[in-house]
């Protein structure tokens, strides 16, 4: 089979020697920072961007794969131990998780999610690998006209699935669009909106924005509310890592119904982990015999959210490897990644770089692998980790993400925009306005610029276009569709009950 | 969400905007596309059928604006949060600081010339960033003044001052954004990241890093 020759492909790239010290270091440097309360996936990665930069870029890759996953972990043992969600999609974990940290059993908790989350890795992965031909072969049918429009409906399911108001989420869209319009035009060449400072010619860089925005506002935020009494650390006794046979028994059945919806829920563009990790708690709440025990400790509580965000964390590769499309922010900073090293995503990706992408399939099992192997023992330096008080972790994680930024072009210039844009996150998340669609459009800007202008000088200036051609107008449709369902105000006071903790 | 929602009491009896987060976040908005129009006013537009270097961004920031509009609007017919004080001075001071650096690394050669401290106009800036910081930086808003403060310090002076005078600086300034700063420990604290700091990336990750000042 093509299928398992591929895997075969990937597995020996992904086992190279240098991709595993990558994908190693990667879970370990994620994890470490994923773990600090109130960091989550997305400002991790922004944070750690430009240590891959120098590497080549399939072990880029694999590594940022791999930060991505540890920081998900990381997240769910600080839910487990400190109740303090990292993350939208560890808050559910909380709920249970915390609980049974508190009845002394943060060990089993801890190693039921990496568990879930290993199983979970194990089965999304051969659906990574076997949707992706398929869908590739879909997207080589698509001209600039449906790119388009793809990437319009990419944008909207974003907004559809965020908190809070749409039409903020729009703006928020459009403001990362016009930020993206900075710098030298794709087809003249002429500067736009640089006023003559050459270090904008080529654009304001992407780590800057991403770790601006969220990195740095992030700790911003983080410095108002934390203080040390807020946070209460129950690892006085992770003893007994291992959870008993009853506890595997009862986690077994959660973990596959959590695997299934996380696999669905992710190929879905916008908040893909959290609405999974949600969707899968309520479920399991559902089908319990005695839902009473969901909030006080029930190990199926963590076993099935921690089993589903996974999943989805990895399902969600399927549309940015195949499509070129970020579903997610944390996509989008993948996005970035991979433009910095000259890869551009999309069906191409597989054909002629097909290294890159089974390496990066394979690297994702051999990442949750890891998470089990290596994580599990060290939960005792994790828990030691968050004793540190966070006026002493802030400013280290600054001045590594300052010196990092810095490095990437020797520029003080990017380390200057840099708090520019911290200031411009911190005011956006006062006033409630979501970044995370920003940063889409910001991701995105470049190529709708460049597919709009590319269809409208193929259909000669008409912009008919994207409806008569059937692709791009059943695109277009489904777009429209949704933006009517989330406007609609009835389903907008739904929504807001479902994601009353939710972001992206 | 919803604390410090106030649900009005009876008839308006004047004019008041009832969701302050959201009109002045649209009105910003529409400040920010006005800008954009302005800054892309001379970019050439389409050409028959075909795109400009400026049609795109104008068309952005067109609808960034109507959207903007739409924002503010909606601000004024429903309910919602006020904008704390301490955002609005947290921002406008930020916004001052980058400001402030801004424009003294550019604009400061005659003084640094007379002071025979040429080409170091973005140390004199950063020291200008840290006295402003310290003198109007108080409370909540200390937060987002410190961490933009030791950011603007570490690019004013990772050049000219080296990777180790650069990053204890900032540390030493960052760590100052929290009430619960302790200053014996954050001085020993930062020597140590600095150190680490030097290892990892100079010699660790072979970074073309200077170490020291260069005069």
């Amino acid at each position: 089979m093509d299928l398992f020759a591929n895997l075969a492909h990937g597995f020996a790239v992904a086992l190279s020697p240098m991709n595993v010290v990558f994908c190693l270091i990667g879970a370990l440097v994620g994890t470490l920072i994923g773990v600090l309360p109130g960091v989550g996936p997305v400002a991790t990665i922004a944070m750690l961007l430009p240590i891959t930069f120098g590497l080549p870029p399939v072990g880029a890759l694999i590594m940022l794969a791999g930060i991505y996953y540890g920081a998900q972990y990381g997240g769910s043992t600080t839910s487990i131990l400190v109740n303090i969600p990292g993350e939208a999609s560890s808050v559910v974990t909380t709920l249970d998780g915390h609980q049974m940290a508190r009845q002394g059993r943060a060990g089993p908790a801890l190693a039921i999610a990496a568990i879930g989350s290993f199983i979970a890795g194990c089965v999304s992965t051969v659906l990574v690998a076997a949707l992706g031909a398929p869908l590739t072969s879909l997207a080589l049918l698509f001209g600039p006209a449906e790119y388009f429009s793809l990437m319009v409906l990419g944008l909207v399911f974003a907004v559809v699935l965020a908190k809070g108001s749409v039409l903020k989420a729009v703006a928020m869209i459009m403001l990362g669009l016009l930020l993206s319009s900075v710098g030298s035009d794709i087809e003249t060449g002429q500067s736009r909106m640089a006023f003559d400072v050459p270090e904008l010619s080529d654009g304001i860089g992407f780590v800057v924005v991403a770790m601006g925005v969220f990195g740095f506002a992030e700790i911003i935020r983080n410095l108002e509310t934390q203080t040390e009494e807020t946070r209460s650390i129950v690892a006085a006794k992770v003893t007994g890592l291992m959870p008993t046979w009853p506890d595997l028994k009862a986690s077994a059945g959660a973990i596959a119904r959590g695997t299934v919806l996380g696999s669905i829920l992710g190929i879905l563009p916008g908040g893909g982990a959290v609405i999974a990790a949600f969707a899968a708690y309520t479920f399991e709440k559902k089908v319990a015999k005695d839902p009473s025990r969901f909030g006080r400790g029930a190990i199926e509580g963590v076993a099935a959210p921690e089993s589903a965000n996974n999943a989805a964390a990895q399902t969600s590769f399927i549309p940015l490897l195949t499509l070129g499309i970020p579903p997610n922010a944390v996509m989008a900073l993948m996005v970035g990644a991979m433009t910095i090293h000259g890869i551009v995503p999309g069906p191409q990706v597989m054909t002629k770089q097909p290294d890159l992408f089974w390496g990066m399939i394979a690297s994702m099992w051999l990442g949750n692998l890891m998470l089990v192997v290596i994580n599990l023992p060290l939960v005792g330096l994790w828990v030691r980790l968050l004793r540190v008080p966070y006026r002493m972790l802030f400013p280290a994680i600054l001045i590594f993400c300052n010196i990092g930024n810095y490095s990437i072009n020797n520029a003080p210039f990017d380390v200057a925009m840099t708090a520019v844009f911290a200031l411009v996150g911190y005011w956006l998340i006062k006033l409630d306005f979501e970044p995370a669609p920003m940063l889409l459009g910001y991701v995105l800007g470049p190529l709708m610029e460049e597919n709009l202008r590319r269809a409208m000088l193929i259909a000669r200036g008409d912009p008919m276009t994207f409806v008569y051609r059937p692709i791009s107008a059943t695109l277009l449709a489904i777009a429209v569709f949704l933006l009517v369902l989330a406007v609609l105000p009835m389903i907008r006071s739904r929504r807001d009950e479902v994601f009353v903790e939710g972001e992206t | 969400m919803s604390e410090g929602v106030q649900a009005p009491s009876g008839p308006p009896a004047r004019f008041r905007i009832r969701n302050p987060q959201d009109f002045y976040g649209g009105l910003v908005l529409v400040a920010v596309a006005a800008f954009a129009l302005w800054a892309s006013r001379d970019l050439p537009g389409m050409r028959g059928f075909a795109f400009g270097p400026g049609t795109a961004p104008r068309m952005f920031a067109i609808i960034l604006g109507a959207l903007g509009l739409c924002v503010a609007a909606v601000g004024l017919v429903t309910d919602g949060p006020k904008v704390e004080r301490v955002t609005v001075r947290g921002t406008l001071l930020g916004a001052l600081l980058i400001a402030l650096f801004a424009v003294v690394s550019n604009y400061a050669t005659p003084l640094t010339t007379a002071l025979g401290l040429r080409q170091y106009e973005s140390v004199v800036a950063a020291l200008v960033v840290l006295l402003v910081t310290i003198a109007l930086a108080r409370g909540l808003d200390r937060g987002p003044l410190y961490v933009i403060a030791g950011t603007l310090i570490f690019a004013g002076t990772i050049r000219p001052l080296g990777l180790v005078l650069a990053s204890f600086i900032s540390l030493v300034v960052c760590a100052a954004a929290t009430v619960e700063v302790r200053w014996r420990e954050t001085i020993i604290w930062a020597a140590v990241l600095t150190l680490f700091c030097a290892l990892l990336f100079v010699y660790g990750l072979n970074l073309p890093f200077a170490f020291w000042p260069r005069f």
